[in-house]
């Protein structure tokens, strides 16, 4: 498998990917709003959080299974954009180069507190009770009915910490955030290829650790 | 045969295992208080940064003027364009202060001469003398005038 290589943190991409433009909510465009904040309008960056607070929350969650852990990398993921964006040249867009800082920040995070830190997780909606996966694991025949909801959340979350740093990037990227094959290479400095790869090994591993747990 | 299907059979067990344990991570709801106190947190820390940011030279240029350097090709230009510029100024300025035209022309310095400016300027005004004006007093003889001869150099 070819290794990335990775950039600074609040290094671009060099292209810019269609599918970022589909992600952007109403509202000025990202660039009227990143254009304003460099020239230091607080409330046009106070927009840009709004906007992608949740995904960069959900990104450094899933990352880290610990939710004061996602909490203070959110914080300082948009304090590092902000200090950063008068270099920010516009070659990617605000939506890539924001992730690529989410990513490096959260891995450099994780590398400085090498002790394992102890999930904290957030709760499960309501609705998952009326979800078809949740009905089909909890049925008869599954091998997890009798497992609880929380034991099954704990053991799915230790199993996406026992993937490596770069592994748990796409898994987490693609599967539960659903961003493309070709805008997380971009993000992660890979070829396509690369993150296909990873892709297929993260969720090798992951079954083997569960297929221990079924048994 | 058999070994090998039972193989497909169960990596697609565990494939849509996986899979519907990954769905149920969509269902993990952060809270919202927690939420909304974490991004008054970041516009606080925002704020704050902007408040002690000095802005360097190079910030203001790259945000002044950010063509120059989106587009180092014509920024170097644009340098060029200024050194002609300002080296054919220099030249010129050069030209017109080293030139003594002004003083060599017969009729600027006729112009000059009669200007107010110049006998303002470079005469000196004397008091007119009376015609009988006596230069030498009455008693004086021309015996007393003495003429001194030069004294030959010591050897």
């Amino acid at each position: 498998m070819a290794e990335d290589v990775r950039t600074e943190p609040d290094q671009e991409p060099e292209e810019e990917l269609e599918t970022v433009e589909e992600q952007v909510d109403e509202g000025p465009p990202d660039d009227e709003l990143v254009l304003k904040s460099q020239q230091g309008d607080v409330h046009a960056f106070d927009l840009l959080v709004e906007r992608y607070h949740g995904k960069i929350y959900g990104l450094t969650y899933n990352m880290c299974s610990n939710r004061e852990d996602a909490e203070d990398l959110t914080q300082e993921v948009f304090v590092k954009a902000f200090e950063a964006l008068p270099r920010f040249k516009g070659k990617s867009s605000f939506y890539t180069w924001l992730y690529r800082i989410a990513v490096n920040k959260t891995i450099n995070y994780r590398k400085k507190r090498n002790r394992k830190r102890a999930l904290s997780l957030d709760q499960f909606d309501q609705e998952i009770k009326t979800d078809e996966s949740y009905s089909d694991l909890t049925s008869k025949g599954s091998p997890l009915r009798n497992i609880s909801l929380s034991e099954l959340q704990i053991k799915l979350n230790e199993v996406l910490q026992t993937l490596s740093e770069k592994h748990r990037t796409v898994v987490v990227m693609h599967d539960m955030q659903g961003i493309p094959h070709e805008e997380i290479a971009k993000v992660v400095g890979a070829s396509v290829g690369t993150v296909r790869s990873r892709l297929f090994y993260a969720r090798r591993q992951m079954q083997a650790e569960l297929s221990e747990f079924v048994k | 045969m058999k070994n090998e299907t039972e193989e497909v059979m169960i990596e697609t067990e565990a494939d849509l295992l996986l899979k519907q344990l990954m769905h149920l991570k969509h269902y993990e709801r952060p809270d919202e208080a927690r939420m909304t106190r974490n991004k008054q947190n970041i516009m606080r820390q925002v704020r704050e940064a902007n408040a002690n940011k000095r802005k360097s030279f190079g910030d203001l240029l790259e945000i002044n003027i950010p063509w120059f350097f989106a587009e180092p090709k014509y920024g170097i230009a644009a340098v060029f364009v200024a050194f002609v510029v300002l080296q054919y100024a220099g030249i010129t300025a050069q030209s017109s202060s080293e030139s003594t035209g002004i003083y060599t022309s017969n009729n600027n310095i006729a112009a000059l001469e009669q200007s107010s400016i110049g006998a303002a300027t470079n005469s000196i005004s004397y008091p007119s003398l009376p015609n009988n004006y006596q230069l030498f007093d009455t008693n004086q003889k021309s015996s007393d005038v003495m003429f001194v001869e030069r004294l030959a150099p010591k050897k």
